[in-house]
């Protein structure tokens, strides 16, 4: 049971094949992270299993994805949340014009046991201490670690089974970094959640995490568990070595304002 | 002092159901992002669907309670307005703005072409839904079905501000209008709640067309209230429902101002201008309108 991906190719517009053949699997309660520099398909990679794909124009073309033995490859997204997937978008997508209470409630709103609401409501003020005195604030003009709190803590609102973080330390200073994902750590041991991470900061993530994959150019080139990673000469060399700049974070930006989408009409 | 105060009145009442109207455009736009120009065309279709479940099936012989015409109008409007989203709006969402632009407005030909075909150009009795006539509050007349209309504005606008920022479905219908990806990532249905917002635009479209036509004549010209109505929703701010009846009463004063002090000496034509000079400087001085959403640019 869990998640898993077998041999997935994801082309986008038709024509530009990002995912090759990956393989994947993030078992039951288990915190799985995935490494890798920037293009390498880490979000196609997340978008394949929520559904997200079909907005930027791209598809699933070959292979597997199996949630609890059910495959969902380019299967509704809204069906694929409904299953428990929930998906954090990267670049801290809180619905800015919105308070902080009111993306809390639109994170349950699929949801009818309003008694299990309110304790995850509190789960959440317990996960994440300040943003109780937030909930009138408007989102959008919470700071940057304030804000992926709010993300986190309306995905959990969702009561997922798998959640899905995609690179919610970005841009955030180490400090809150570190602290960040000792709560997603707890989250994962304290639920039993199932957390797929993706990453760029490496060496808080892999502390964190019970197995690692390393994708590059659509391949997974490297997996293993914490221990192996940790170890592993490339992984030190790659990622644990490399701090992240800004010129590298203005290029993802331009990059994302280039790609073409597709309306969700 | 008492015209320039009875001119204010006059001005804020009417302005009031351009606010009403000008509801229509947002509720369309927060979801869909699109500013459809036909909409005064939108609130004709539904006076004559009204005139038809009233009038019309009293000349064909049938007797239907007012109550029920209203029912079935509006029905016909949520059917109406999920034709408009599903065959027009829809297969354009994604498009250049311009595309849409060009295509709301040959919608805008094609509905009065219809409703020409449909129901001919002959001009029609409106049924009176509120009272005619006028209160006389000491030395002012106020005209009851204006009032009416601007009191059930305001209700409109509280009551659809709470439902978007309270109940469950308008905190779906919120998150669309902010962002399509992320509303999608929460599970929330951006065709499901486009659809709605057609809905709810036409519905309240024909809400504007009751006030503003009780106990009149419905022609193909009323349609020009959508192009009054504009210049409101841009003013208050496309995604802000209660920008609109604001601005409504801001652009109806001037409007009545002008149209008392300034028309006499200008041939008329500066209470027609108005609303357009204001829209222009909206879009050069603040584009967002008066309450709309700026994009917060913050990290
Ligand atoms: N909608 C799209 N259309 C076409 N190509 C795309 C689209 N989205 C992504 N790509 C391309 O796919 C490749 C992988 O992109 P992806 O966003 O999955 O990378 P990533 O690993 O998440 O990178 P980052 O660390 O910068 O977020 C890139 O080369 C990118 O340009
Ligand atoms: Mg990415």
């Amino acid at each position: 049971m869990g998640l898993t991906l077998t041999n997935v190719d994801v082309v986008y517009g038709g024509v530009i094949q990002v995912l090759r053949s990956a393989n994947i699997e993030v078992p039951d309660g288990k915190m799985v992270v995935l490494l890798g520099s920037n293009g390498a398909g880490k979000t196609t990679t997340l978008r394949a299993i929520s559904g997200l794909l079909h907005a930027d124009l791209g598809e699933v073309t070959a292979g597997e994805i199996q949630f609890n033995g059910k495959n969902i490859a380019n299967g509704d997204p809204i069906g694929i949340f409904d299953l428990g997937i929930v998906q954090v978008l990267e670049g801290r997508k809180v619905l800015e014009h919105l308070t902080v209470e009111q993306n809390l409630r639109i994170g349950a709103h699929r949801r009818s046991d309003l008694r299990a609401v309110k304790h995850d409501l509190e789960k959440v003020y317990n996960y994440f201490p300040r943003l109780p005195d937030l909930l009138p604030r408007t989102a959008g003009y919470l700071s940057g670690g304030e804000m992926q709190m709010l993300l986190i803590g309306r995905a959990l609102m969702a009561a997922p089974k798998l959640l899905i973080l995609d690179e919610p330390s970005m841009g955030l200073a180490p400090m809150l970094v570190e602290q960040l994902f000792e709560v997603i750590g707890r989250i994962n041991r304290e639920e039993g959640m199932t957390v797929l991470l993706v990453e760029q900061n490496a060496r808080a993530a892999i502390r964190q995490c019970d197995y690692g994959y390393v994708m590059d150019g659509g391949r997974i080139v490297l997996h293993g568990t914490r221990e192996q990673l940790e170890q592993n000469q490339d992984v030190q060399e790659f990622y644990l070595g490399l701090s992240i700049g800004e010129e590298r974070r203005n290029f993802r930006d331009v990059k994302h304002y280039r790609r073409r989408k597709r309306w969700l009409g | 002092m008492i015209k320039l105060l009875q001119v204010l009145i006059d001005g804020t009442l009417v302005g009031l159901v351009y606010g009403l109207v000008a509801i229509s455009f947002v509720v369309i736009y927060r979801a869909s992002k699109i500013v459809n120009l036909s909409q005064g065309e939108v609130l004709v279709f539904g006076a004559l669907f009204l005139w038809t479940f009233t009038f019309g099936v009293k000349a064909l012989g049938y007797d239907m309670p007012l109550w029920l015409g209203l029912l079935v109008t509006m029905v016909a409007c949520v059917g109406f307005g999920l034709l408009l989203e599903r065959f027009v709006f829809r297969p354009l969402i994604g498009q250049p703005a311009f595309a849409i632009f060009m295509a709301s407005i040959a919608l805008l030909v094609m509905l009065r072409g219809t409703a020409q075909l449909v129901w001919t150009a002959e001009t029609r009795p409106f049924p009176a839904f509120l009272p005619g006539g006028a209160l006389q509050l000491g030395p002012f007349m106020v005209s009851t079905k204006l009032l009416i209309g601007a009191l059930f504005t305001i209700a409109l606008t509280a009551g659809l501000h709470l439902f978007f920022t309270r109940s469950r479905r308008g905190l779906r219908l919120a998150a669309v209008a902010e962002d399509h990806n992320t509303a999608l990532s929460l599970g929330v249905s951006v065709r499901g709640a486009i659809a709605v917002a057609w809905i709810l635009g036409t519905v309240v479209a024909t809400f504007g067309a009751i006030v503003f036509l009780s106990g009149r004549i419905v022609s193909l010209e009323v349609a020009s209230i959508g192009f009054k109505a504009l210049p409101v929703a841009l003013l208050g701010g496309l995604e802000s429902i209660r920008g609109a009846p604001l601005a409504g009463i801001l652009i109806g004063v001037g409007e009545a101002v002008a149209m008392a002090y300034l028309d006499p000496v200008t041939n008329g034509v500066a209470s027609n201008v108005l609303p357009f000079a204001v829209m222009i400087g909206v879009l050069l001085l603040r584009p967002q309108g008066l309450f709309g959403w700026k994009k917060i640019e913050r990290l």
